[in-house]
């Protein structure tokens, strides 16, 4: 297989794919295991090579691939720092929040087969953590909802605020309210670095509100 | 030195919050799986005893025979903690019982355990079976020309029930197909387990059980022994429709069961089975069976194709959701949860019968159904199928039930009725015209 280095054109849409494709995953994952939908709307599917409970229900699965489909292009661009998934109560008041720091080293290169599956064994060991993570999480109060934010570096908002990658679906600025939780509980969940072929560097971990579970 | 197994598991339990299947356990700690679960036992023991810290929960798996519909079936199935009793109670006669898994959180499905397992047993592949209780000496590596020989002759179609038996067990335990890998796998597991249950009869878990199984094991020694090639061939769980029946296949195949179930590799198995070329043929078919199986996730039950292995396909498909006995609930209709939650509990039912439906006639277009929210904001899912289908006139009177199942979870009433009213317009001219064939979605789409 031959050397893709950072100049090739296909090489930032390559981790651009495998990393929305598994963020996908991992929405899906996060709300059949926090109980954000009923269990009923999920489904098995496979991905590398394991089983993962995805939603069935059209509306909700083009809402996260639209989301994720114009998260790509920042990725591409290297400009996305984390992408956050939240979990809020009936108030809008974020319970909980699932965040995925994304980072790429400067000097990438795919040289062969066996990295990616390396990757994806490091994806595995990932996905197989959200599903254990309720272990460490108490249980949210009914009614809950999700958003999904994305931190940016520098200034890239501003182009997507006028270049609508998909027409009707707009980002806005996110409330200062969903970002902020008080009192939060910082629970690192999994760290995937890849050495060889360092795509991505991963940090899961999920900020409870102190505060809540305190009125629980 | 006995204990420093304890504080391992701990900490595996504990401070790296880890699924800690037998299996895994026997791979990571090299010890034979037997041992591994008594060490799982222990640890529970222990920490329950111990009653404080953090709560653990543990699956176990069960097998033992039961009668449903007149027939004895040989079942296995991984139950969580809660359910142990009323499964065990279901059974007629409970072999064995030993820890499964022990971990931290309570999972809500399966996947996990099997992904537990995924990635300790590629590492392992060529030993995985080192700490396995089965054993065939005849079960070696293939050579490459005999390899070839066997892949060429791989094409040729299937020829008997029976052997397709091993053959599709075989396929189970087998990683050169990685997209029959994900039931394969599980199947797999469960039936090199069962067989090393039945041989330890000594060494089980529970105390209560011990005693019965062991009268069981004495009495049934020999069915015992001939059950578990039988329910390696399946994996999951064997229909046992004649003892005479089992005995001869099991004569034959036993051989290849055995290692079936042990090794992971296809080769292997190909060299200790006598009709080596029957079963070869066997596995491409079924390895393309599992390959549909594994695609088609949704339809479980009602698959009605007449070709030798699907009976096992559709006896799998079943068994497998008795199997999992807990993890996977069916969907189960809130009453008291708002409008969208009810949209969203109508998709399952919609979809497993869209999937159905497309099994069993072909020529029907595929139920096709549309959520968008009308003016008055309510979510209204509407199911094309209503307009697609022609030559089936029963299919009109059901899916009207289905439109107005639909249009009944709307809020808005003037809607709905008028909704209603243009998808019957909709039906009549779809049956008057058959070669038009108006889809309803096209009609809501100009919305």
């Amino acid at each position: 297989m031959a050397t893709l280095t950072r100049q090739d054109l296909n090489f930032g849409q390559v981790v651009a794919d495998i990393l929305c494709e598994f963020l996908e995953v991992a929405i899906h994952l996060i709300l059949y295991v926090r109980e954000i939908y009923p269990s009923g709307i999920f489904q098995k599917r496979k991905k590398y090579n394991v089983p993962v409970q995805m939603s069935c229900h059209p509306e909700l699965n083009q809402y996260i691939q639209d989301t994720l489909h114009c998260v790509k292009p920042l990725i591409q661009k290297n400009e996305a720092e984390k992408v956050v998934m939240v979990i809020m109560d009936k108030e809008h008041h974020p319970v909980e929040r699932f965040v995925f720091e994304i980072s790429q080293p400067p000097l990438l290169s795919i040289s062969s087969e066996t990295l990616l599956s390396h990757v994806e064994q490091l994806l595995r060991a990932m996905i197989l953590k959200i599903s254990v993570c309720d272990a460490v999480l108490d249980n949210n109060p009914p009614g809950c909802t999700f958003t999904l934010l994305v931190h940016t570096r520098e200034a890239a908002t501003r182009n997507m605020e006028k270049v609508q990658v998909i027409k009707d679906f707009p980002w806005i600025v996110a409330d200062e309210q969903e970002v902020h939780m008080e009192e939060a509980k910082l629970i690192p969940l999994k760290t995937m670095t890849s050495d060889i072929l360092k795509v991505s560097h991963s940090q899961l971990f999920c900020t409870e509100s102190q505060k809540l579970n305190e009125i629980l | 030195m006995d204990d420093l197994y304890l504080d391992n598991i701990d900490e595996f339990v504990n401070d790296q919050n880890k699924i800690v299947t037998y299996k895994w356990l026997s791979l990571t700690l090299g010890v034979h799986v037997n041992t591994a679960k008594q060490m799982l036992y222990h640890y529970l023991q222990q920490k329950r005893n111990e009653s404080s810290g953090t709560p653990l929960h543990a699956t176990y798996l069960v097998s033992g025979k039961c009668v449903e519909n007149g027939s004895t079936y040989h079942k296995v199935s991984v139950v969580r903690e809660d359910k142990l009793d009323a499964v065990k109670a279901k059974m007629d006669v409970t072999i064995s019982v030993h820890v499964y898994s022990v971990q931290r959180a309570e999972l809500k499905d399966s996947s996990p355990l099997y992904s537990t397992d995924y990635d300790a047993v590629k590492e392992n592949l060529k030993n995985c079976n080192k700490y396995s209780a089965i054993r065939c000496a005849a079960a070696v590596p293939l050579s490459s020309s005999e390899l070839q020989r066997a892949q060429e002759t791989a094409l040729v179609p299937p020829v008997e029930k029976e052997i397709s038996k091993p053959g599709f067990n075989e396929n189970t335990s087998a990683t050169s197909k990685p997209s029959a890998k994900q039931p394969a796998g599980i199947m797999g597991m469960f039936a090199s387990k069962n067989a090393s249950k039945s041989q330890e009869s000594s060494k089980e878990v529970k105390t209560e059980q011990k005693e019965d199984s062991s009268l069981v094991e004495t009495s049934k020694s020999k069915t015992a022994s001939k059950a578990n090639p039988m329910s390696n061939f399946f994996g999951k769980s064997a229909q046992k429709k004649a003892d005479e029946k089992p005995n001869k296949s099991i004569k034959e195949e036993m051989d290849s069961s055995s290692t079936a179930s042990a090794t992971a590799s296809l080769k292997q198995s190909q060299t200790s089975s006598k009709s080596e070329t029957d079963v070869k043929e066997e596995q491409s078919k079924v390895s393309k069976a599992l390959k549909v199986e594994s695609k088609d996730t949704r339809s479980k039950t009602k698959r009605p194709e007449v070709v030798d292995s699907d009976d096992e396909k559709m006896e799998s498909q079943q068994k497998k959701r008795r199997r999992i006995v807990v993890p996977d609930s069916p969907p189960v209709p809130n009453v008291h949860t708002p409008s969208p939650k009810k949209q969203v509990k109508r998709e399952p039912v919609s979809h497993q019968e869209e999937s159905s439906e497309v099994k069993r006639r072909k020529r029907r277009r595929v139920l096709r159904s549309n959520t968008f929210v009308d003016e008055d904001g309510a979510f209204v899912t509407e199911k094309g199928y209503v307009s697609e289908s022609y030559s089936e006139s029963e299919e009109e009177p059901e899916s009207n039930s289905q439109a107005k199942d639909s249009s009944s979870l709307k809020q808005s009433f003037g809607k709905r009725e008028e909704e209603k009213k243009e998808k019957s317009q909709k039906k009549t001219s779809a049956a008057k015209k058959p070669t038009k064939q108006p889809s309803i979605m096209g009609f809501f789409q100009k919305k």
